[in-house]
């Protein structure tokens, strides 16, 4: 009898733990306006870490919240899983009103039918370049936020004691690292394992891109010529760096956990990292001597390639309150608000609006970041895209096994052939 | 040598019969009988609801949505597509998939083996310790045991991290070769051997402090006289302890296969079944696909199947453990 049951007990928990694994997702933050909408009294907003300064949403709130009574709450968000995330929070009601979303998986969402149209926004000055990943077929479902290039950071005292130069080709980028490793102690560059949009920038100097069309679908472009060559170099760059082939620039965050706690002489980073890290270096009581410059290209002439990075802010389709929701997001992307918040980050991200004008000082990060405006490059804009982005991410995978020596030929058409698995879902 | 196994007294004559002889049933204390009728329906009825709304609800649930064609768009917009056998058909087909069988039954395997080896080597050596000794390891066990799985996973990751690791640092001292920034997670099977190791850590003290319970049962005549015999330890073990302890050894080799094969969290927040999936077993890849990747009808035909392959391999445990139980009622 006794065996009976523990044996009926045991099966029981078995199935259950499996079954577990099979639906159910928790559900994301509280807050939003009650199901349906109508007469809530606040907002809730999910914005990305690192995306907005916080006295610049303070101050939005603050007049918000002025002029119509309601209360929004802000919850910064993670990009670590942020999909997840995203999707549960969007198959519910009124968990999320506004929410920042990626450029590159705002087409992904709203071909859910999970963001709301917001063809009301249209009439607005957006920035041209940014409109292709905030809509699907001319309607828009979401309003661009802010343009963020990836620059390299570099410690000015250091390249100082090398002797090294500021680069304009990859050749003296190359040189300047040598003489750094050699006349310093510092690690020449943080370069992380898995940076795949800095991969993807080789990849476009080379004219390759992560996906291509195929008759009517996508197909993964890494087996190439070019992807071969991008990531000679990138590995060529990485072999300078103490860090693991199997980490990402997130994971540890490079700008807080890794550079403010080793002798860095330069790595590869976003505005909003670049503060990070100084913010943090100060705070341990040194000071942070920043320098920098845009990722060189093969000749003088021509920049490297950059990922043209950045978000979007979109209303779900099952905001608590959508009326709310629209006037907070018209709010927020009004010209004295888009203004105020290029301004609030001294000009280091690109304007969303083309009457608002970012004037970067010299030498600042916002100075190197807007140079390489005509080397920018997208991954594909199809819905598939976003499966690609989800863990365990193929071009990561990819980028690991070839920095530890696997053929790279193979491996790629092993993750082209997941790429294209993925891409061509919907 | 044969011993019987714990040879209980027989069941005691119910005192009904002896105090009312004359065979007409007592009405009045019918209670001390097993109750018939409905009562014992309504005795385990809380127990079957509870598991019908918390454990039935969501396996019914998911063989539902193992038959849809499931994604992100079909959450968010709440529709349902059924597509019939197309995920299982898909999943079959997968290589991936049946990687992940063989490296989940090899994985099972191996560990539920050390995991009753190690830990009955610690059940016996507890018997042997004094009791400060004892104490001291029986703390250390139900420590290990309460210790929360991920907590007990981030620890195990910090020990084995390539730049700041213990694990490296150890190696290093010891005088190994090749331990400066080692990556303990760059494949598969080594990543597996460390969650082997959280496992077979957190699995131990259960097989370890049960044999220690169930040894102190045993009656010390026994294994005197067989000391008296000429028995040396080994004999011992095999001759007396093992047959008695015999069903012991049935149900808990079976609750520990069952654990390892499900083992989800200690493998997943390990490295989230990379590098490049190769240490996905089959509860990982169930998650990874159909969580990590929102195709949640690939994910819940994954899990369906996996249930499936458990109560095959288990069956077989089943007939043992029911002829063991009929031998002992015969």
């Amino acid at each position: 009898m006794k065996h009976k049951l523990v044996a009926a007990v045991g099966v029981a928990a078995m199935t259950a733990v499996l079954a577990a694994c099979g639906d159910d997702g928790s559900g994301g933050g509280g807050g939003g306006g009650g199901e349906g909408g109508g007469g809530a009294d606040s907002i809730t907003v999910w914005l990305m870490d690192g995306s907005a300064p916080d006295a610049w949403v303070q101050e939005l709130n603050a007049a918000f919240e002025e002029e119509h009574g309601v209360e929004v709450n802000v919850e910064i968000q993670q990009w670590d899983g942020i999909q997840e995330r995203v999707t549960t929070a969007l198959s519910e009601d009124g968990t999320v009103d506004v929410l920042e979303i990626g450029n590159t998986q705002t087409v992904g969402y709203a071909n859910t039918g999970g963001l709301a149209d917001l063809s009301d926004f249209a009439g607005e000055p957006w920035t041209a370049s940014m409109l292709d990943s905030a809509q699907v077929d001319d309607t828009l479902y979401a309003v661009p936020w802010y343009g963020a290039n990836r620059v390299v950071i570099y410690d000015r005292s250091v390249w100082e004691e090398a002797g090294a130069e500021v680069p304009t080709t990859r050749d003296e980028w190359i040189t300047a690292l040598e003489a750094i490793d050699e006349n310093t102690e510092a690690e020449p560059i943080y370069l992380p394992g898995q940076s795949y949009y800095v991969l993807g920038g080789f990849l476009a100097d080379e004219g390759g891109s992560f996906a291509v069309e195929d008759g009517d679908g996508w197909a993964g472009g890494l087996a190439t010529p070019e992807g071969e060559a991008a990531m000679d170099f990138y590995a060529q760059l990485q072999s300078f760096s103490d860090s693991p082939t199997d980490n990402d620039e997130a994971e540890p965050q490079q700008s807080t956990d890794v550079v403010p706690n080793q002798e860095v002489a330069s790595w590869i980073g976003l505005g909003w990292e670049a503060a990070g890290a100084t913010a943090a270096i100060e705070e341990a009581g040194g000071e942070a001597d920043f320098g920098y410059f845009p990722i060189p290209g093969k000749t003088a002439d021509e920049l490297g390639h950059v990922f043209l990075g950045g978000s979007n802010l979109a209303i779900s389709e099952r905001a608590g309150d959508s009326e709310l929701a629209a006037e907070w997001l018209r709010m927020a992307t009004s010209q004295e608000w888009a203004q105020r918040y290029v301004d609030a980050n001294n000009g280091g991200v690109v304007p969303n609006r083309s009457d608002v004008t970012a004037s970067p000082e010299a030498g600042s990060f916002a100075e190197a970041m807007v140079q390489p405006v005509d080397f920018g490059f997208l991954p594909p804009l199809t819905t598939g895209w976003t499966n690609v982005e989800t863990e365990p991410n193929p071009i990561k995978e990819l980028m690991t096994r070839a920095l530890n020596g696997d053929d790279y030929q193979s491996a790629a058409e092993e993750a082209d052939a997941e790429i294209t698995d993925r891409i061509n879902r919907e | 040598m044969t011993v019987d196994i714990e040879k209980a007294p027989p069941p005691p004559v119910p005192p009904v019969r002896r105090t009312v002889p004359g065979g007409q049933r007592p009405r009045r204390r019918a209670g001390l009988r097993l109750p018939g009728g409905w009562v014992p329906y309504l005795l385990i009825a809380p127990a079957v609801a509870a598991l019908a709304a918390v454990l039935g609800y969501s396996l019914v649930r998911n063989v539902l949505i193992s038959f849809q064609e499931f994604g992100r768009r079909q959450l968010i917009s709440r529709t349902t597509e059924y597509t019939g056998w197309d995920n299982f058909r898909r999943v079959l087909e997968m290589d991936r998939f049946w990687d992940s069988v063989a490296r989940t039954f090899v994985f099972t395997a191996v560990n539920v083996a050390l995991i009753m080896i190690i830990g009955t080597l610690v059940g016996l050596l507890l018997r042997q310790l004094g009791p400060v000794m004892r104490l001291v390891l029986s703390l250390s066990l139900v420590v290990a045991w309460a210790m929360p799985v991920i907590a007990a996973t981030t620890v195990f990751r910090w020990l084995f991290d390539t730049q700041f690791g213990v694990a490296n640092w150890a190696m290093r001292t010891l005088g190994f070769e090749g331990y400066e920034d080692h990556n303990w997670f760059d494949s598969g099977i080594s990543t597996l051997t460390i969650a082997g190791i959280l496992i077979i850590w957190g699995s131990i003290p259960f097989v370890a402090l049960n044999l220690y319970a169930g040894l102190t049962t045993v009656s010390a005549e026994v294994l005197e006289a067989a000391r008296m015999d000429g028995a040396g330890s080994w004999r011992i073990f095999w001759s007396i302890i093992a047959p008695i302890m015999r069903p012991f050894f049935l149900i808990t080799t079976f609750l520990e296969i069952i654990w390892v094969f499900k083992a989800f969290p200690q493998v997943y927040a390990l490295n989230g079944g990379g590098p490049n999936r190769e240490s996905e077993t089959l509860p990982v890849m169930a998650y990874v696909e159909g969580i990590g990747q929102n195709q949640y009808g690939t994910g819940a035909a994954i899990s369906v199947l996996t249930i499936l392959i458990l109560l095959v391999a288990m069956s077989f445990y089943f007939r043992l453990i029911l002829k063991q139980e009929k031998e002992q009622d015969a």
